[in-house]
């Protein structure tokens, strides 16, 4: 027994001796933890939302949007000299992290080495400029193969320095860019420093919630934003030293119905699923604060947005006539398709509890994130749940729904044909479009997610931006 | 120790081995997915995948491609990561270490609690003492990481503070983890040396030995124990082979950057070069501790040299 309690003493002493010092937190460093490491910080490359938020932080782009989402100047002012031929003049003068000034050069060979890569998943957006033409160190001209209504909203692609494209710099682990923040290091996790006072801000990949949570708690984190489920968000905002600050999100959150599926393809079925699905006491109950019911891809505000949607009412009675109404056997079985992220399977048997008074028999199939993508790229589902992140132009209406934007050519899974729909979507009538869209439904609205950030001391005050994004870190005080 | 056995061992690894890199590879190209989609994503023209695929020789026949990534791994190339572009080299190199140094520290724990409560409850079987430890073993093994984990956090760095709550910065991050695995692995330990040795404390020769005036220290440690190593070799043989092909689900509630977690990361994102490496190295971990444990039989028992 002696000799059990001395090695008890010996896993204390060990334990307590590699207890974190008081130290570490008394350093100006801000940390965050962050539920996904960025995968790649090339913008060439970038897809991933952690990658795209860290990079408009690293990086500056032409142009950026404003409240409506409408393109505004960045780096650059613009002018449509014709439908084929934009010129940007740069407004300013910046300058990368390495020292050198931002140029038009800089800009052309961003663009020019984005479009010689073969493996970039951007590069097929600017696959119809022409060419680029630098007229000074300040002005540069677009010159496209075919008009692009759009073509100034896709110019979100962070500058890269000339001579280090020219050298193939690693820029996707040692990203140089001339954005608010710079890169400092990227081992386990990431740092970088803020330009203008060094701050230094270290982003750390913590995946499961619980423990960012209480990292938090515990103070190894100062940050969190976003990935949690609301009952945590509740814990944290039980918590007196810790703030929690949310707001409106744009990220719309929906399910996918397969237009090809014999039952499916009937209007007043899809109408009847709509009105099953009880999205205000979800909101309410399983939600965070500042979730608010969806009725298009683009939020209200957006200058292609539709405020006058009104939402499907839940009516689970007036539902099961819908589905009697269509000669559908009741129970009607369906299958719906998600991930095995908890949050979506539980939104998945919250869903299934409130079909079943309609007559939906609804069966969950989780699958690991690739098979459940790849079903749905292929269209093997009845239904399905998913979220767009981060849309901003309304060009997505077109390859969401558009006859002729089936995989691999868009993105209309649910392979949805209307020729009605089509000549609004090339009218760009976006009212017409998305109200024909929201009674015809291709998809079933349910919410945008509201968005939150939790932060303690030494942060001051930080507000999370609708879409998500971390440019509130650029002056994080 | 038997040279001959000990080449012959190590020769039967490579069709082992072979095996291995060929079903892996079969396997990859077996699930769903495109990784020139992967690459390229949604949006990608038809004529811009085709010249990608064309480029990464994925149209040419299975067996050729087949030939050319073995030829590459033969010369050290694992390739690289869809989505980092990193060498995958690099990516195991970075994240491997941790996954040894945490399966070494468990084991550790696991052996330094498991075997002296298995000789402890051995020795006191049928009373209250083996009752207890019986007790504690089974609520041990049936403690899941998921729970165990966030549990000893809260306990250890949320409550007390005596610990980081996760990751890999600080000496005393690799406590946690370590115990989470550590008391699962501690509970097979114990009930299997008490089983092993309760079946050799009545044997003639522990009798013979405590005839001959040996202190019961002696008896148990040098006879006993020795005697009873075999099947406690097995299970920690077995159980260092899982630890080193990654923990996932402890490593990834400790934010632990592991093979493991690498594994399910690359699975999750379809970067089928890392996965394909990843079940390569974990594979051959396996082999390797299979051949370890095959020459410690050797060490643990006279006999087996022989046999």
């Amino acid at each position: 027994m002696k000799r059990v309690s001395i090695f008890f003493i010996i896993l204390s002493s060990l334990i307590l001796g590699c207890s974190p010092t008081s130290k570490q937190a008394d350093t100006p460093i801000i940390r965050m933890a962050i539920a996904q490491a960025p995968l790649n910080l090339d913008p060439r490359y970038a897809t991933d939302a952690t990658s795209e938020r860290l990079n408009r932080l690293l990086y500056q782009r032409l142009v950026e949007f404003d409240d409506r989402y409408q393109a505004v100047p960045g780096l650059a002012n613009w002018q449509v000299l014709s439908p084929q031929q934009y010129r940007f003049t740069l407004n300013q003068s910046a300058e990368f992290h390495h020292g050198q000034a931002l140029t038009a050069h800089d800009i052309k060979a961003t663009y020019e080495s984005l479009l010689a890569l073969r493996d970039a998943p951007h590069r097929a957006e600017f696959a119809h400029i022409q060419k680029i033409e630098v007229h000074d160190a300040k002005t540069l001209s677009f010159f496209l193969s075919k008009a692009d209504r759009h073509f100034v909203e896709k110019l979100i692609i962070g500058i890269l320095p000339q001579q280090l494209i020219a050298t193939n710099h690693d820029f996707s682990r040692a990203p140089v860019g001339s954005g608010p923040m710079k890169f400092v290091r990227w081992q386990s996790a990431l740092t970088l420093v803020r330009v203008r006072d060094g701050q230094q801000l270290v982003f750390t990949e913590v995946k499961d919630p619980t423990v960012r949570v209480l990292k938090l708690v515990r103070g190894e984190v100062d940050v969190l934003q976003g990935d949690l489920p609301p009952e945590l968000v509740n814990y944290l905002q039980s918590k007196p030293d810790i703030t929690v600050n949310t707001n409106k999100g744009t990220n719309f959150s929906y399910l996918g119905v397969n237009m090809q599926d014999p039952i499916l393809r009937e209007r007043n079925v899809r109408r009847a699923i709509a009105h099953a699905i009880d999205r205000p006491a979800i909101v309410r109950q399983v939600m965070v604060d500042s979730t608010r019911l969806a009725g298009a891809i683009l939020p209200p505000e957006h200058y292609a947005g539709n405020a006058a949607l009104a939402p499907y009412a839940y009516r689970p009675l007036y539902a099961k006539q819908l589905l009697q109404a269509s000669g559908v056997k009741l129970p009607l079985k369906l299958i719906y398709k998600t991930s095995t992220d908890a949050q979506r399977v539980r939104f998945a048997t919250i869903l299934q509890a409130q079909m079943a008074p309609a007559g939906i028999d609804l069966e969950i199939r989780s699958l690991d994130w690739g098979t459940f993508f790849e079903d749905v790229k292929q269209g093997q589902f009845q239904l399905y749940g998913l979220t767009w992140v981060g849309i901003k132009t309304p060009e997505i209406y077109l390859k969401a729904f558009g006859s002729d934007f089936a995989p691999p050519q868009g993105f209309n899974r649910g392979r949805y044909q209307d020729a009605a729909l089509d000549a609004l979507l090339h009218e760009e009538n976006w009212p017409a479009a998305t109200t024909r869209i929201h009674q015809q439904l291709p998809y079933i609205p349910l919410w945008y997610e509201g968005q939150f950030a939790a932060y303690r001391q030494p942060v001051k005050r930080y507000q999370p931006q609708p879409d998500g994004n971390w440019d509130g870190l650029a002056t994080l005080e | 120790m038997n040279l001959k056995h000990l080449i012959s061992r190590l020769l039967s690894v490579i069709p082992v081995v072979f095996g291995v890199v060929l079903l892996t590879f079969l396997l990859i190209h077996v699930v769903p997915g495109d990784p020139v989609e992967v690459m390229l994503g949604e949006s990608a023209s038809v004529a811009d995948s085709a010249a990608l695929r064309e480029e990464l020789g994925l149209n040419q026949p299975l067996m050729i491609q087949f030939g050319q990534y073995f030829n590459k791994l033969a010369h050290g190339d694992l390739g690289r990561s869809i989505h980092t572009k990193i060498p995958i080299s690099v990516l195991i190199k970075e994240r491997y270490p941790a996954t040894v140094k945490l399966a070494v520290v468990a084991l550790a724990l696991g052996l330094m609690i498991g075997v002296p409560m298995g000789i402890y409850a051995a020795l006191h079987a049928g009373h209250w003492q083996d009752f207890v430890i019986t007790i504690i073993s089974v609520r041990f093994s049936a403690m899941p990481a998921f729970w165990l984990g966030p549990l000893l956090m809260l306990l250890f760095a949320v409550w007390l503070g005596w610990l980081p709550v996760s990751g890999m910065d600080s000496p005393g991050a690799i406590v946690l983890p370590a115990l989470t695995l550590g008391f699962g692995l501690s509970a097979i330990l114990t009930r299997m040396t008490r089983t092993s040795l309760l079946e050799v404390l009545n044997d003639d020769y522990i009798r013979t030995a405590r005839a001959k005036g040996l202190s019961e220290r002696a008896v148990i440690l040098r006879h006993a124990l020795r005697a009873a190593l075999l099947p406690i070799i097995t299970i920690v043989g077995l159980q260092m082979g899982s630890l080193l092909a990654g923990t996932v689900i402890t490593e990834t509630i400790f934010s632990w950057d592991g093979i493991g977690r690498l594994l399910v990361e690359s699975i999750e994102k379809r970067d089928y070069p890392v996965t394909q490496a990843c079940v390569l190295i974990v594979s051959l971990s396996y082999v390797l501790i299979n051949l370890v444990t095959d020459l410690l039989y050797q060490v643990a028992d006279p006999r087996m040299r022989h046999a």
